[in-house]
């Protein structure tokens, strides 16, 4: 049933817009079938570089975790570490900002009046990123097809729209904004789910106010009212219907009611986010998502973690500033133990077809703009993989030679079943085609 | 009802009177009615029994009931149609004698036709009898669409005080510009070209520039449209390289509908439209040298004014420009003019976008006497609209943040004030506990408390029908409430709501008072709008197209150009001082602008639209604007019957049927050498036809000097344009006729036309009937509408008023009630 048949079907049943998201995940009344098994990706960003003693294992192989790795132990077994991804993507803009708007399209900015820290100005990427181009296939194809294709969440991700704020396009000079308030994002999930919670509850009262009102009119305005209440009382009925009838794979999540999205609730944000994200994937709102923490060059002041500075200025410190170093270890650390909340938290999940849990049939992406901080290298970047999906093996680290992230992606891109694409980015940086990581 | 007689009549419906057409059957172009022929059974003798008295009542019974029914109801497959209409007595008197009975024309003469025609005329058929026999009664209705939009912006608005505000005569935006000094005083002698701007600049020389002084400057811009080259906004001192603008006021927009807004640059541009909070336009980041062009559609409500920023910025792009266009609802892609921008800037306006389902037209105006589950699931939709909107502006609206120690306390305010704006009266204890603590007891948070609060109020009858009845008579703040329905179709502002609180709503003469003050609110002016909309059925002007072979010039910038002359004209004698429906009707000027006054033989020179003169024969009001003539005109020739119908029913005041069946106006299977009246004429010639179009005919032949884009001519086909016509009053009397002059000096001083104007401006104004308000109501208004000098906001004003006071004591009471001590208002 095509989701203009859906929408009409419902209305024949009865049941208002406020109730029609809700419904919208329901097998039962969408007549979908037994899922079948699912293989979807998750890109996390976080900015600033990380430190590479900290970070990266000593040795390929068995994986052993340095410090900014340890909250990933539990997933040891399920990492691959890969090292030596470069991007070598040059041109127009400063090393953030190619680190950024080029870490998914893997292809140069487009000229434009964004002035960056050094170099000429540029503007908004000129090709589509990973994510979006595997949304796009997806999307091409009735099995995998999804109502969302890819959600895009961010957290603590500043209101400005620039090269530093962006990393998912559609295409050349198409940012797409991620959504870093979870109550946005939950309306876009669910979309009027919790406002039909507060209808349904008040639904009793608008009728016995109509009631109320019409006993105190004449027989022929009353009918005017009494057909009107007949309506409310069948859309009452309708909505407790659907709510006994209609179970979703997985409920919707309560969110807390009152997070204000400022910097210091940051750790209760990105939470909220990840079950978001982990339930929209849950009920196959989508396949493909990107998590975004804070921007490339971003001023996060991490408080909970008792860093007063921001997270940009310490990286610029030399690495001989104990303090900062510390201060930047702790931070990358908290990363991936967001990081680790979210393998978690798909390792719970059972998978719906009912093969292991979602965790096997997800592979997750941490992956930075830079290298290193200090040195604004867009050598080496962090790429850890956690998870599951055909191609690759994993619970071991890779050391690889410069290789340039378009083959990475490519890579990506031929593990998600889109394996007609042959270059992805800048085409004469894929030579070599996908990289081997079985 | 047949979808081209819908096109023809758009205010006729099986429920609208209409009027007795004796064996009369309506023709209509291009699609014509015609009758086709009975077979009636063998003669009847219409003798009465020897001995009874001739009454009229004897010879209805015996002559005509057989196919009127016995009380001139109708009989099925003889003469369905109810007897009832607007007729004189005299000219009933007349028809029956000429057509009647219609299978024994000649048996009902005399002595004979005027007994039962008296008959007729006062047991059923004529105004006062039907009142007697039905009496109307007032309509319970719910908000329509467009009441609930303007509502709930008025609603939300009472927390923003200032939104509605009126703006004062400057127009433009107020500009703000930013750059650096340039390195040296430039020497006036230096040309702006003597300076090399894609110069790769060096880091040495960013680093210098940092500490350079800035220079800034503010002024108004009529309009944004600037084209910096290579140069800045001041090429004397501001550094070309990097600079920025920032342009700040309010748009105005006159037509409820979609605006589009343009933004084209090759720079950095920012633009936001009432909602401040989310850009319409983000293009901040530039992208290579080629100007952009950013489109974004905004919905917005007519007769208001909304909050508008554009930012701009340039860094190193080799070139600077940037132009602020739109396209209003029904116009096209232009700049947006000077006289729609303001300095000043307003507050945000809610507007609710979900779609409801189209209200009620079938008596030919918009109202909401019915209810269904869409429209109901659009008022859930449309709540939760609100509330979220509430939700994320909850601190601006309630006046308090977060952490505060009252804040509870003021969200409850705020919950009371907008259920009491909403109910448009004060809410008793027991409303209180309803609607507003008990959310607040159940909720999990105040927050959500005052959403449950808002989607409570908005979902409860007492906002969405708003006349429902209360106990007893009414009361200062039914009053309120219906002259803001009237005026404004809206809520009472505070100033009327503290009228009724003070009692201050009670005397004839502080009704006039506070209707005289909401008259100057621009809300007034977008409900006359929404009035001409209807009034002209400009509907069907919207979107028209000509055959582009016989009228290359007419394209969409004239016809966007023609409405907004039709408008200016309007709102023109509308809002001078004398009002004056005559001059609607008469005047002979057009206001044009250079463009139409080309097409329209003219000559105008400099911007904007002017008065033009024209010799009064050839223009003569309203009905000779071009886009009306336009309108009502196929795409190639004029449209004669469309025209007449027009004429007919809306500004002469005659009542139509619709004719019984619909036949195609088809110009190739006329002789090729006939004139449109020729053709007209032709087609229309039978007697059966001749009944409606003896009327028709004749007034849309007098405008058969315009063609179908309205310009005058002299010839029609090859051969001169006839104009000069004879028609039948209602009341029997032959009018001379030479051309459109003539016609609307006969309509400018008939009082079939001002009742057909009142009657139309009533509807519209009030959304019901106006003998709802007593059977000599309309003739009351019609007699104040002639002492005032046709006054038209004289009659608004009486019209409001009169909805206003139903059910109050008479208006005789009037002087004795204000020495009466008042009765206190009640709450809800």
């Amino acid at each position: 049933m095509s989701i203009l048949n859906r929408r009409q079907f419902l209305r024949q049943l009865g049941v208002s817009s406020a109730a029609l998201p809700f419904l919208a995940g329901l097998p039962s009344l969408m007549g979908a079938s037994t899922p079948q098994s699912r293989q979807r990706v998750i890109i996390m960003f976080s900015p600033n570089g990380t430190l590479p003693n900290e970070f990266w294992p000593d040795a390929a192989g068995e994986l052993a975790f340095k410090p900014i790795m340890e909250p990933l132990n539990p997933f040891k077994d399920r990492t691959l570490v890969v090292d030596g991804i470069c991007n070598k993507i040059r041109g127009d803009g400063d090393n953030h900002m190619r680190g950024m708007s080029c870490l998914l399209t893997a292809n140069e900015l487009l000229p434009g009046n964004i002035r960056g820290g050094g170099g000429t100005p540029a503007g908004w990427a000129s090709s589509i990123s990973i994510d979006q181009e595997i949304k796009n296939f997806l999307q091409g194809q009735k099995d995998t097809r999804t109502r969302f294709g890819s959600l895009e969440f961010g957290v603590a991700v500043p209101d400005r729209a620039d090269p530093w704020t962006r990393m998912s396009y559609a295409g050349a000079n198409q940012p797409v904004a991620p959504i870093d308030n979870p109550y946005q994002m939950f309306g876009k999930m669910y979309g009027r789910m919790k406002d039909r919670d507060n209808l349904v509850s008040i639904l009793d009262d608008v009728r016995e106010d109509l009631t109320r009102v019409s006993a105190k009119l004449s027989a022929r305005d009353k009918a005017l009212l009494d057909q009107h209440v007949t309506i409310v009382r069948n859309l009452e009925q309708d909505l407790k219907h659907s709510d006994k009838d209609a179970k979703m794979t997985h409920p919707m999540p309560e969110l807390d009611p009152s997070v204000e999205l400022v910097n210091d609730n940051t750790p209760q944000i990105s939470r909220m986010q990840i079950d978001l994200l982990v339930n929209s994937l849950a009920n196959d709102m989508t396949r493909v998502a990107t998590l975004q923490y804070m921007r490339s060059v971003g001023q996060a002041q991490m408080r909970w973690l008792g860093i007063q500075e921001g997270h940009h200025s310490l990286s610029h410190e030399p690495d001989t500033n104990q303090d900062s170093y510390a201060k930047l270890k702790k931070i990358n650390t908290w990363f991936a133990g967001e990081l680790a909340y979210l393998a978690k938290r798909l390792a719970e999940t059972p998978e719906p077809s009912g093969e292991g849990s979602m965790l096997d049939h997800t592979l997750i992406v941490w992956t930075n703009e830079l290298g290193k901080g200090n040195t604004h290298a867009l050598d080496n970047i962090p790429c850890v993989m956690i998870g599951g999906a055909p191609g690759f093996k994993m619970g071991r680290s890779v050391k690889l030679d410069k290789t340039p992230h378009n083959r990475l992606w490519l890579t990506l891109a031929h593990a998600m079943g889109h394996t007609q694409l042959e270059t992805f980015g800048k085409a004469d940086l894929c030579a070599g085609g996908p990289l081997s990581l079985a | 009802m047949n979808p081209i007689f819908r096109t023809l009549f758009p205010r006729l419906t099986s429920k609208t009177p209409t009027a007795l057409a004796l064996g009369g059957l309506l023709l209509s172009g291009p699609i014509v009615g015609l009758a086709a022929e009975k077979n009636h059974h063998s003669e009847k003798t219409y003798d009465l029994p020897a001995g009874e008295a001739r009454t009229g009542a004897a010879i209805y019974q015996k002559m005509c009931a057989d196919c009127h029914g016995d009380r001139g109801q109708g009989v099925k497959d003889e003469y369905d149609e109810p007897l009832h209409g607007n007729r004189s007595l005299q000219s009933l008197v007349k028809r029956i004698a000429r057509t009647m009975p219609d299978d024994n024309v000649g048996a009902c003469v005399g002595d004979d036709a005027s007994k039962v025609a008296a008959y007729i005329y006062d047991s059923f058929y004529s105004p006062k009898a039907q009142a007697r026999l039905n009496p109307p009664e007032f309509d319970l209705s719910r908000l329509t669409f467009s009441q609930y939009r303007t509502s709930v912006a008025d609603l939300v608005g009472r927390f923003r005080p200032g939104f509605d505000r009126a703006l004062g005569a400057q127009h433009g935006l107020k500009a703000h510009y930013s750059g650096l000094q340039l390195e040296k005083p430039a020497d006036p002698a230096a040309t702006t070209e003597a300076k090399p701007v894609d110069k790769p600049v060096a880091k040495k020389g960013d680093d210098k520039k940092k500490n350079r002084p800035k220079v800034q400057f503010d002024r108004v811009d009529s309009e944004v449209d600037f084209h910096f080259a290579a140069t800045s906004p001041d090429p004397e001192k501001m550094e070309p390289e990097e600079f920025s603008v920032r342009w700040e006021g309010s748009v105005i927009a006159e037509e409820t509908g979609t605006y589009e807004f343009i933004v084209k640059s090759e720079n950095g541009v920012r633009l936001a439209v009432n909602d401040m909070k989310n850009l319409l336009v983000d293009a901040w980041v530039s992208s290579g040298p080629d100007v952009r062009e950013e489109k974004r559609t905004v919905f917005l409500l007519g007769g208001r004014a909304y909050p508008i920023s554009l930012e701009f910025f340039k860094f190193k792009d080799k070139t600077a420009s940037i132009e602020l266009l739109w396209k209003t609802p029904h116009g096209v892609v232009e700049k947006v003019p000077s006289q729609f921008l303001s300095p000043e800037r307003l507050r945000e306006t809610m507007i609710v976008k979900t779609t409801f389902p189209a209200d009620d037209r079938s008596v030919g105006y918009e109202r909401g006497t019915g209810v269904s589950k869409e429209w109901d699931a659009a008022t859930t939709d449309a709540a939760i609209e609100v509330a979220e909107h509430v939700d994320a502006h909850l601190d601006e609206l309630a006046g308090t943040k977060s952490g505060a120690p009252d804040r509870v306390d003021k969200l409850k305010q705020f919950a009371r004030k907008f259920a009491e704006a909403a109910f448009r009266r004060p809410l008793s204890d027991d409303a209180y506990h309803h609607f507003i603590e008990h959310q607040f007891e159940v909720a999990k948070t105040p927050e959500i408390a005052v959403k449950r609060a808002v989607l409570y109020t908005l979902k409860s009858p007492r906002f969405l029908y708003p006349e429902i009845p209360k106990e007893g008579k009414p009361d200062g703040y039914d009053i309120a409430e219906r002259l803001a329905l009237s005026l404004w179709d809206s809520i009472p502002d505070t100033t009327l709501l503290r009228a009724a609180a003070e009692g201050k709503l009670q005397t004839h003469d502080q009704i006039v008072a506070q209707t005289n003050r909401m008259m100057a609110d621009a809300r007034t002016k977008a409900k006359m709008h929404g009035f001409f909309h209807y009034w002209l059925e400009l509907e069907r002007a919207e979107g028209i197209q000509k055959d582009p072979k016989s009228f290359p010039e007419f394209d969409a910038q004239v016809l966007a150009d023609l409405r907004t002359s039709l408008f200016l004209f309007l709102d023109q004698v509308v809002w001078s001082d004398k009002s004056d429906y005559r001059e609607l009707l008469q005047a002979n000027y057009l206001l044009l602008n250079e463009r139409l006054a080309k097409l329209y033989d003219k000559s105008v020179s400099g911007e904007g639209f002017q008065r033009v003169e024209f010799d009064p024969n050839r223009r003569s009001g309203v009905v000779t604007h071009p886009y009306l003539l336009a309108a009502f005109a196929s795409s190639k020739q004029t449209s004669p019957i469309h025209r007449g119908v027009f004429l007919t029913r809306t500004i002469v005041g005659m009542t139509l049927k619709p004719p019984p069946m619909a036949v195609a106006f088809e110009d190739a299977k006329f002789d090729s050498h006939l004139t449109m009246r020729e053709k007209i004429t032709e087609l229309t010639k039978n007697t059966n036809c001749m009944g409606c179009h003896g009327t028709i005919n004749p007034l849309g032949f007098s405008l058969e000097n315009y063609d179908a884009i309205g310009r005058w001519r002299t010839q029609d086909n090859h051969k001169p344009v006839n104009a000069v016509t004879d028609f039948s009053t209602d009341e029997g009397d032959k009018i001379h006729l030479t051309g459109a002059r003539d016609l609307v000096k006969f309509a400018a001083e008939t009082p079939s036309g001002h009742r057909a104007f009142i009657h139309l401006l009533f509807q519209y104004t009030v959304k019901q009937e106006v003998n709802v308000y007593g059977p000599d109501e309309l003739e009351n208004l019609r007699q104040s509408f002639t002492s005032s000098g046709f006054n038209i906001r004289k009659l608004l004003s009486d019209i409001a008023i009169t909805a206003a006071m139903r059910g109050t004591p008479e208006p005789e009471a009037k002087v004795a009630q204000e020495s009466k001590p008042s009765t206190a208002p009640k709450p809800l």
